[in-house]
């Protein structure tokens, strides 16, 4: 039997007296892929920042290789420099460089000497494929550019998982592609990624597994072939068929409490 | 006249290179605990800002120099140099605010993803960024300082304005002495704030 990496149990969260997420519960395999899918305002990015804790749930309890990160007393800087996350708007430093946005939680957190950790840095840079950019100023890049240095600061970390916060929403379909690209490389290395994405394609390519939220809750999780061929739930289907007649603003346009 | 004003010269640049200095520090940590803090610090952070700009300069200069120096033992030129950089502090804080609410959210989020402590994310992310945003503000504040340093001859500090006016006496030129004085704030002004312009523009953010 594998060992969980990550164990999510009834995991609740809620803003006041609003429910976002409610009662989700499941494991994540070592170098397992998963996708989060769902309409816009399902809770499906505060799922994601209570896995890191930048949210605290309001309860439910989470393990990462079986400790219990959730508990009382627990370092959460500790667990977040295991957990490596990407973000929808991106959120580079704006004042360093791409070599420095990269080496700075090196320097900083895991107190590497500079020198190391911009060769360290500079590696990275290197697998998602920008270190001829190391000089560069966040605002020189494309946006694709941009995420794929989010990716790379994130994994300069040497995190156990990755987590994906709707990483191509901010780009336009050209830039998606190379982003896309990138994360591919990442779970072909056997990288452990939960990633929150409408990207269908990438979804039914690259995941070992579906989980389709619904109302903060997990409606229906399964390999890709089946919750894209077969839905189990009726919910599940009709969300689909939105997303696949192109008709996507019935799906993606509405407001969403947690992405303001 | 020059004899008698050069002395004052060092004395102005010193008090307000003393005060920007204590001011900016108060300032830029009075203004992390506003945005920041619980609500303890938070409030005194407020209520010091809030009192200190309803004061007017000369009487904390002469609060710090007849009260506090009975106690600790102070110069006046010390003195002067403090209850300015008090003061400035209480303004500064409130130019450093603003500068730490421009700073997108995210920077924080981003920082806390990476492990950062929230100390450390203000200290390594955020203020870096809010210091770019506050220079033009700092450079007002500067000249605000240059000038209220005057202010300190009332407690006897020989700054340029001192000197000034025992030239005026001495010369029986009112006109020659006070005017030259102007000119060399003008001067001191222009140096300081063209210096901090070089800063800015070495320091800007590319957008």
């Amino acid at each position: 039997m594998t060992r969980s990496l990550l164990r999510i149990e009834n995991l609740c969260k809620s803003f006041g007296a609003t429910p976002v997420v409610t009662d989700v519960s499941f494991d994540v395999n070592p170098s397992e892929v998963i996708v989060i899918i769902g309409s816009s305002g399902t809770g499906k990015s505060t799922l994601l920042q209570c896995l890191n804790l930048l949210h605290t749930p309001t309860s439910g309890k989470i393990f990462l290789e079986d400790q219990e990160i959730t508990a009382p007393g627990v370092n959460q800087d500790l667990v977040r420099r295991q957990m490596g996350m990407v973000f929808q708007e991106f959120n580079l430093f704006n004042h360093l460089t791409v070599l420095g946005n990269v080496a700075i939680g090196m320097t900083k957190v895991l107190g590497m000497p500079a020198k190391n950790a911009e060769k360290k840095a500079l590696n990275e840079l290197t697998r998602v494929g920008l270190a001829d950019h190391w000089h560069k100023y966040p605002a020189q890049l494309s946006g694709g550019q941009k995420q794929r240095v989010g990716i790379a600061r994130a994994l300069g970390m040497g995190p156990k998982v990755m987590l994906f916060d709707e990483p191509t929403s901010a780009l336009d379909p050209e830039l998606t592609g190379e982003v896309l690209v990138v994360m591919q490389k990442l779970a072909a290395e056997g990288m452990t990624m939960i990633i929150v994405s409408h990207e269908m394609g990438f979804a039914r390519d690259a995941a070992d597994r579906v989980i389709f939220m619904e109302n903060g809750r997990i409606e229906e999780q399964g390999p890709p072939d089946r919750i894209f061929t077969h839905p189990a739930s009726e919910r599940t289907r009709e969300f689909l068929s939105i997303i696949t007649t192109g008709n996507t603003d019935q799906a993606t346009g509405k407001a969403s409490p947690d992405r303001p | 006249m020059l004899q008698f004003l050069l002395p004052g010269l060092g004395v102005t640049v010193s008090v307000t290179l003393i005060a920007l200095g204590l001011g900016g520090c108060i300032g830029a940590l009075m203004a992390v605990f506003r945005v920041y803090g619980n609500p303890v610090v938070k409030g005194l952070a407020v209520s010091y800002s809030v009192v200190i700009r309803a004061v007017p300069v000369v009487v904390i200069i002469f609060i710090l120099f007849f009260v506090i120096s009975a106690f600790i033992d102070l110069s006046p030129f010390m003195s002067g140099a403090i209850a300015l950089g008090f003061a400035s502090g209480a303004y500064q804080t409130e130019i450093f605010r603003g500068a730490i609410l421009s700073v997108p959210r995210g920077q924080m989020t981003a920082a806390r993803g990476i492990g950062m402590s929230r100390t450390k994310a203000i200290r390594c992310i955020i203020m870096p960024q809010a210091f770019r945003v506050a220079i033009p503000s700092l450079i007002n504040e500067v000249t605000l300082v240059l000038k209220d340093s005057s202010l300190v001859f009332v407690i006897g500090v020989p700054e340029l304005m001192r000197r000034a006016q025992y030239a005026s006496a001495s010369t029986m030129e009112p006109l020659l002495a006070f005017g030259t004085a102007a000119c060399f704030y003008i001067l001191l002004t222009l140096t300081l704030s063209k210096l901090l312009e070089t800063v800015e523009k070495r320091f800007a953010i590319q957008f």
